[in-house]
């Protein structure tokens, strides 16, 4: 684990800030949770709407475990990535597939996973793992047999690797694969969060490249992002202030021998509303409330990015949030893609997000007779009725 | 997969409306989730406005439903103007929203309780109503309404209301009867 975490900071570090404007373009995924024959289609926002449990969450899973799988982080059958308990339970087959289109500094990649589940679920391998940018072939591994090529589709060495992890994490940025590295930093930069203010961590021992699922290294995610560049953090608390009430600055502390503690600056007045009689204190990032901690995280997305832009997918951002702070923080998500972001998908059913996205960037999610999940475009708008988006959409008349 | 659909809008002046539509509704067949609700936030002053703005809006919707058929149900009080005044009313409402009023071919249901709510209550509760009469006493809990709603629900279903019944209760139960039965 510790050795691929090292690969993907030396990966990023050896990749230039041209690479890194990564769009995707399209996902599509087969035999994974209730995904089957799924395809969605993507722009530079999205807002993934749909019932309870019709899949939003499971793409962004599926997402999840292709950024860990690709950064080298974990198995094949991990939990977190494709454990034989995601296939799909009312499918026969066993083979699981994932694709994704993008576009990454103006090369479109198609990259394809297939996963066989043999014996029950005792034996998990990656039967192919292909990787073309526009019609030149850049990666072929199948059945554990890898062919390397060039930038310009000239064959490069074969060799062996292990069939249970991606081999494609393993290949070595070098002059001569220029465009496969690019692809694979846009995939490793993804972020795919759900915040969970409650399982932060407000202190950190050491830096972390990658986000985790629910943010719960938040800490050791920003302690990277200040060392990469400390700039951004003076967006990131600029945007804090109008939000948090008293708020001045965060800053980390040294909390042990190797530890740093997220901590927060506030200022209150005392109520005596007298300049010069206010009253300085400080909150670790475990003091917040869960409604801070989110406002925390979801702006440091905005503005943390590093500098180089990437994907952010985002379920339920709204969790925990004033209303009055949800549009504000929406407004900055769009004004952030196209900077700090190349894209954005978010899963919401919040009325806010809904008629503030929906129109422009809406996708349904449906579930079919068969059981299997849908995507299209949110073909309701407001004109058809005379109604908010969102009422529509409450009323299922979407 | 269940997705919800709704298929009734109630637009209503308040949660003593809601609450005994909501009730009749269920007793006659109808699911919960198929009912959307569309009340005033404020209090009973400005409620009457609001059913009268919105009530061109959601005309304009049902109209608009694809798919399952859509169908909306008014309640406004009809005070001292009674059946036929809200119903002109209303209609004026569309007009100044440029919306076409209500036709017969529109599935819409406008009650008008007159004097209001409390006049039916007493009604259902075996009184001889005068509907020129606006003191009826109110419900202590807008649940209350319950044993009404069946009592209404039952007279619906053998389609006879008990004499003398208030006429703005006879007029919602010929609507009832024409929209959905």
């Amino acid at each position: 684990m510790r050795r691929a975490r090292l690969t993907a900071v030396l990966n990023a570090r050896f990749v230039s800030r041209q690479y890194a404007q990564g769009v995707l373009e399209r996902i599509c995924v087969h035999n994974y949770k209730c995904l089957v024959d799924f395809e969605l289609r993507l722009q530079e926002t999205v807002l993934l709407l749909g019932s309870n449990g019709v899949g939003k969450t499971a793409v962004l899973d599926v997402m999840f475990g292709l950024r860990e799988l690709l950064a080298g982080n974990v198995k094949v059958t991990d939990p977190i990535a494709f454990h034989p308990s995601t296939l799909t339970r009312w499918q026969p087959q066993n083979e699981q597939t994932i694709e994704i289109q993008a576009v990454v500094g103006g090369d479109r990649f198609h990259y394809r996973l297939a996963i066989e589940h043999t014996e029950g679920g005792k034996r998990s391998r990656i039967a192919c793992e292909h990787l073309h940018g526009g019609d030149t072939p850049l990666f072929r591994c199948e059945l554990g047999e890898v062919q390397l090529f060039r930038d310009n589709g000239s064959t490069g060495p074969t060799y062996q690797t292990d069939w249970t992890e991606s081999a494609l994490a393993r290949v070595v940025p070098q002059e001569s694969n220029q465009r496969l590295t690019s692809f694979m930093e846009a995939i490793r930069g993804m972020v795919v969060c759900t915040i969970r203010p409650a399982l932060m961590r407000a202190e950190s021992t050491r830096e972390e490249v990658l986000l985790d699922r629910y943010a719960s290294n938040f800490v050791d995610w920003y302690r990277h992002a200040l060392q990469e560049n400390p700039a951004s953090t003076v967006a990131h608390v600029e945007s804090l202030r109008p939000v948090m009430d008293g708020f001045n600055n965060v800053h980390l502390r040294q909390s042990g021998l190797d530890s740093r503690a997220l901590m927060f600056d506030f200022e209150a007045d005392g109520g005596s509303g007298r300049p010069g009689h206010s009253t300085l204190y400080k909150l670790r990032l475990d003091e917040l409330s869960d409604g801070h901690r989110a406002l925390v995280v979801l702006y440091a997305l905005l503005h943390l990015k590093h500098d180089r832009g990437g994907v952010l997918l985002l379920d339920e951002p709204d969790n925990y949030l004033a209303l009055a702070e949800i549009q504000p923080w929406l407004v900055a998500l769009m004004d952030a893609c196209g900077e700090t972001l190349s894209q954005a998908v978010v899963c919401s059913h919040h009325p806010e997000l809904i008629d503030y996205m929906g129109a422009d960037c809406g996708v349904v999610l449906r579930r079919g007779p068969s059981a299997d999940t849908s995507a299209e475009p949110l073909a309701a708008s407001v004109s058809d009725y005379g109604l908010s988006l969102s009422e529509i959409v409450a009323r299922g008349w979407e | 997969m269940m997705s919800r659909n709704v298929r009734i809008v109630v637009l209503c002046e308040d949660r003593q409306h809601e609450s005994f539509v909501r009730r009749f509704m269920r007793e006659v067949g109808w699911n919960t989730r198929s009912l959307r609700i569309a009340r005033p936030r404020a209090g009973r002053g400005s409620a009457e406005q609001f059913v009268h703005e919105r009530f061109p809006v959601e005309l304009q919707a049902v109209r608009s439903k694809r798919g399952e058929q859509a169908y909306l149900i008014v309640m406004v009080d009809g005070d001292s103007r009674g059946v036929k005044g809200r119903r002109e009313s209303l209609g004026e409402a569309c007009n100044r929203q440029q919306t076409e009023p209500p036709r017969d071919a529109d599935h819409v249901l406008v009650c008008v309780p007159t004097w209001n709510i409390e006049s039916w209550f007493a009604y259902l509760g075996g009184e001889t109503v005068d509907e020129a009469r606006p003191d009826y006493p109110r419900l202590s809990h807008e649940r209350d309404c319950d044993p009404f709603a069946r009592v209404l629900a039952e007279m619906c279903q053998h389609r006879a209301l008990r004499s003398p019944s208030p006429a703005s209760l006879q007029d919602a139960c010929d609507g009832y009867q024409h929209l959905f039965v």
